[in-house]
């Protein structure tokens, strides 16, 4: 039986395909770009060797302490936003809606379907100022609390982000969480039940630990996501006021394909990587051991 | 969104079941309940009330998008920003390429990613939490750092100019997370069921088909669906292998209501995002629909 | 049997994916046939950014008529990429060698000098000399190409001059003569004031608006060369003479002339109480005729509105009638890709973009008007003001780099509103250039 899952022929046909196509197209450009550190120049002017300048460079580079510090400080509210929302909502589709959740469901997943070019500029319509008050402005102003310049200060775009991208995920977490919370057998829910454990209880002893791993793969996956956080806030921000609230994945792709700098780009990259590198292997690894334990 | 509901209908009635015996009167009970309709009541409002201003700019002029507030109503009901936005916005055509490059990439994730994912965590080997790390890697590399090598891959194969580039490469990203979360899941199967399958004599491959995709069917259809949005909403990988205005993708094409010195189209944006939403919005709820058939067909023979 | 069935099924797959990695990794040899990018021989291939459809249509139209002969050769065919994407794909196709025929020239100068240095960008100087239209560039355009480009190496589709729009009726109303030196500018700026309209009407969020005013004052207090000194490491923008310039700006903002909230007023907002009269000058480039074409947002009349020159500052080393001037996002032709067809359409474009464009489109253009076009007056002064024109300046980040820019523009409304002072200001933007 041991023998049989452990084909060698099946297993070649199982995972030789995937992995062949991730190999190709992922594994070996990521390792030509990790090549390109050691140089500096781009595609036009061709490549020079410059041993390891690019990678001391990062540690005295102003620019990058800020797109890291805003990269970190933004993957770990959005995180966190994102999953206790996420899972807030998914426990309401369980144990509140219950069979009544569909069409809810359906709504709060609805952002995630939208275009990031039409929430961004949805959100700059509710929170702009000039040339007249958005809807958020709007508001303040009907409860006696003067126009805030929402995009002018670094830390109210930090939040106007944060808002927008809490809105628009929220429902797709909770869609992937519900997913895992509707898998808890019913007989060990129902055994729960019977010996008085309700409410919040019933969430911390059962459904906690029975959603863990859900729980787990969603967090890795957030923090992924959110670390390499691009599109939302080129479309919303473009990295202003100033840099204040450019991440690291644009400033990576500013040095490469603005500034024409392949190699340092490449170094931004690589710090990005073992920035999550770091972060997955810690989360991975407590994941793993959470398992084994049960 | 609504995928898991037909699996676990039963769990889901015990528990309904359970509840009067519990419960106090009727009308305690709807007092009970007030704060969490109008907790709804606020989340409907949240996420509708852009749907709703999206709808109405679709139908405004550039000059009520400008002079008039944000809420305010458009002037009245015409189409001609869907007209411009269908004809000069191209719209169909980018409709067009976004499903020929969205569909196979879909489909060779799941059946790539699902083998893998069974492989990398039913099957017994040597070197397969290594393997799995490896592919854990693809999550973290920015998507950013592999256009350039790959850009001269296609280039230099002949494939710039076709929507292969974009196929190839949405395959490839999607890979990682879809085989992560399906080894995640298929964690979460007793491996007692595999173990018994193989028993019958049935090899490895056929308890994969057989036992094993079916038992994950619902990780699948969500996994699916991450991947459609993430794919469908895709701007960096469009705009870096797409660069032929034939081969735009709707999200590339959105960007062509941006006129010179930043002014924007707001009316035919609008129509064309309403275009674009709601075409998705259609197709995943024919999928659901079906799905769940095929997923309640599936229940009752089991 | 099934399972006979799915194994072949799955070799097939596995099989069709190998073949389709194969083509992925075919090392690239006897691929450069490929019908890839855009320098196929016999079209006029041209990439330009998908937010300006001026150039394009127009290049259509001379295809189909004036251009006829050279297009049959070599067919025009045009591709687009949204801006913010133009350097990352220029980038990508140079490092292929695979530029189109002609393409937009980047969102910074550095990067067509970096195309230009590795023999990817045509010397226009001397192709247009050799094909004998030189003289059908206006001259100041080329002045200002080369000032921004190092060289003549981009074709100047677009040309903005840019100085002070004032309205007729209100220097009328306030016997204000059109000024000519900097003390005249800031006694008209006063008289308005004590009349109750706003003398500036200026974008504070924007902030160019503002320093325009101060690379205007050092071009005209210490010469056209005063910015590239900055550049060069000969001059420093904190000396006393460059400082003065931030002051006398910083002074116009003390004495109220930009009116209230200069620094929340964007850009469509300044222009607005220009053409609303709640303000009597209005200091902005050529583009803005469309704005003041578009009869709904104009409210003070076309015939209302004068154009000067940047004010002279007295006793100063600068030229007379001086204009700021810009290319606005020019386009470049690729050196790789140059043939006798692109050399026609090229003598074609010289010879009829200019009236072209400017009858069809009333855009203004670098290349000389030839032929007797019908446009409004306003535009008519602004295209002689060009012509007759053969110096131009740049303006204060011309020639700074991104982080500079950004310290200057952010800048620009605390400088003026008084929360930053001259010193300050020039010291932030000096301590960010490298």
């Amino acid at each position: 039986m041991q023998s049989v899952l452990g084909d060698k022929k099946a297993l070649a046909i199982l995972l030789g395909p995937a992995l062949l196509v991730y190999t190709l197209v992922m594994l070996v450009p990521i390792i030509w770009s990790m090549g390109y550190t050691f140089f500096s120049g781009n595609a036009i002017s061709g490549f020079t060797f410059v041993g390891t300048d690019n990678l001391t460079r990062l540690f005295t580079d102003p620019e990058v302490r800020t797109a890291l510090s805003f990269t970190i400080r933004y993957a770990v509210v959005i995180t966190v936003g994102q999953i206790l929302m996420g899972y807030l909502l998914s426990l309401m589709y369980v144990f509140i809606l219950k069979k009544s959740s569909n069409v809810i469901r359906t709504l709060v997943f609805f952002p995630v379907v939208l275009p990031t070019v039409a929430v961004a500029l949805l959100f700059q319509k509710m929170f702009e100022i000039a040339p007249q008050n958005g809807l958020v402005n709007s508001l303040l102003n009907g409860v006696g609390v003067e126009s805030v310049d929402w995009f002018g200060s670094a830390s109210s775009a930090f939040w106007v982000i944060v808002l927008m991208d809490i809105w628009r995920s929220m429902g797709f977490y909770a869609v992937l969480l519900y997913a895992g919370l509707v898998d808890i057998p019913e007989d060990m829910l129902e055994s729960a039940r019977l010996d008085g454990a309700t409410g919040w209880r019933l969430i911390k002893n059962i459904v906690l630990p029975l959603s863990l791993p859900v729980l787990l793969s969603s967090i890795i996956f957030s923090i992924n996501g959110t670390l390499k956080v691009f599109d939302s806030i080129v479309a919303l921000t473009n990295g202003g006021p100033g840099s204040s609230t450019t991440p690291l994945t644009l400033y990576m792709f500013r040095t490469s394909f603005t500034f024409g700098d392949y190699g340092y780009g490449s170094s931004i990259a690589l710090l990005l990587t073992l920035l999550c590198l770091i972060v997955t292997i810690f989360i991975f690894r407590s994941s793993r051991r959470d398992l084994t334990k049960d | 969104m609504s995928t898991q509901v037909p699996a676990t209908k039963a769990p889901l009635e015990a528990m309904q079941r359970q509840e009067p015996r519990r419960s106090r009167s009727r009308a305690g009970r709807r007092w009970a309940k007030l704060p969490v309709h109008l907790l709804i009541a606020l989340l409907l409002v949240v996420e509708l009330y852009p749907l709703l201003w999206l709808v109405l700019g679709s139908f405004k002029t550039q000059q009520e998008f400008l002079n008039d507030p944000v809420w305010s109503l458009p002037g009245s009901l015409n189409f001609d920003n869907y007209i411009e936005a269908w004809t000069t916005g191209n719209i169909a055509v980018f409709v067009a390429n976004s499903l020929m490059a969205t569909l196979p990439s879909l489909a060779l994730i799941i059946i790539l990613g699902v083998a893998a994912g069974f492989a990398l965590e039913v099957m017994v080997w040597k070197g397969r939490n290594g393997v799995l790390l490896i592919f854990l890697t693809g999550i973290m590399v920015p998507g950013q750092m592999i256009l350039l090598p790959l850009f001269s891959a296609y280039f230099n194969t002949g494939l710039t100019g076709t929507l292969w580039p974009l196929i190839i490469t949405y395959t490839a990203t999607g890979l990682p997370l879809t085989v992560f979360m399906m080894a995640t899941y298929f964690r979460a199967v007793p491996r007692e069921v595999f173990e018994a399958s193989t028993l019958d004599g049935a090899s490895i491959i056929r308890s994969f088909i057989s036992v094993g995709f079916p038992m994950v069917r619902n990780a699948v259809f969500t996994v699916a669906l991450v991947q459609f949005f993430f794919i469908w909403n895709d701007l960096l990988i469009a705009l870096t292998f797409a660069n032929n205005s034939d081969l735009s993708t709707i999200q590339v094409g959105l960007l062509n209501f941006t006129g010179q010195f930043g002014a924007v189209q707001y009316g035919p944006l609008f129509a064309a995002i309403c275009i674009n939403v709601f075409g998705t919005l259609a197709i995943y709820l024919f999928l659901n629909q079906r799905v769940m058939k095929g997923l309640a067909a599936g229940s009752v023979k089991g | 049997m099934a399972t006979l069935r799915t194994k072949n099924r799955m070799l097939l797959l596995g099989a069709s994916l190998g073949t389709a990695s194969l083509v992925l990794t075919g090392c690239g040899a006897g691929s450069s046939g490929g019908g890839e990018g855009g320098s196929e021989a016999g079209e006029f291939s041209f990439l330009t950014n998908v937010e300006n459809t001026t150039i394009s249509t127009e290049l259509e139209t001379l295809a189909s008529d004036q251009c006829k002969t050279a297009a049959d050769a070599m067919p025009l065919k045009v591709d687009t990429v949204p801006q913010t994407n133009l350097d990352q794909q220029l980038q990508l196709l140079a490092g292929q060698g695979a530029l189109p025929v002609q393409f937009a020239a980047g969102n910074a100068p550095a990067l067509t000098k970096e195309l230009a240095g590795s023999g990817n960008v045509l010397d226009l100087e001397a192709t247009l000399t050799d094909l004998d239209v030189i003289d059908q560039i206006e001259p100041a355009a080329i002045d200002t190409i080369k000032a921004l480009y190092g060289g003549f190496n981009v074709l100047p589709y677009q040309y903005n001059v840019e100085g002070v729009w004032y309205n007729k009726q209100l220097f009328a109303e306030n016997n204000i003569e059109v000024p000519q030196s900097w003390d005249d500018f800031v006694a008209a700026s006063e008289s308005l004031k004590q009349s109750g309209v706003t003398p500036l009407s200026a974008s504070g969020e924007q902030g160019w608006p503002l320093t325009r005013l101060i690379s205007g004052y050092l071009f005209s207090d210490l010469g056209k060369d005063a910015l590239q000194k900055v550049a060069d490491g000969e001059a420093k923008l904190t000396d006393p003479e460059y400082v003065e310039a931030a002051a006398q700006v910083a002074s116009l903002g003390e004495k109220g002339y930009f009116g209230e909230g200069v620094g929340s007023i964007d850009y469509d907002t300044a222009i607005n109480q220009f053409l609303t009269g709640e303000a009597g000058m209005l200091y902005m480039g050529s583009w803005v005729l469309a704005n003041f074409n578009d009869e709904a947002a104009n409210q003070i009349g076309l015939d209302n509105i004068g154009f000067m020159p940047f004010p002279k500052v007295e006793g100063g080393s600068g030229v007379d009638n001086q204009y700021a001037a810009n290319v606005g996002l020019p386009m470049a032709i690729s050196q790789k890709a140059y043939n006798e067809g692109t050399g026609e359409w090229l003598k074609c474009i010289s010879e009829n973009y200019g009236s072209s464009a400017l009858g069809n489109q009333g855009s203004i253009s670098g290349f000389k008007v030839n032929e007797e076009v019908d446009v409004d007056p306003l535009t008519q002064t602004v295209q002689e003001t060009i012509s007759s024109t053969s110096e131009s300046v740049l303006w204060f980040e011309a020639l700074f780099d991104t982080q500079a820019t950004t310290a200057s523009q952010t800048n620009a409304a605390p400088l003026v509103t008084g929360s930053m002072s001259p010193e300050q200001f020039m010291e932030t933007v000096q301590s960010a250039l490298k």
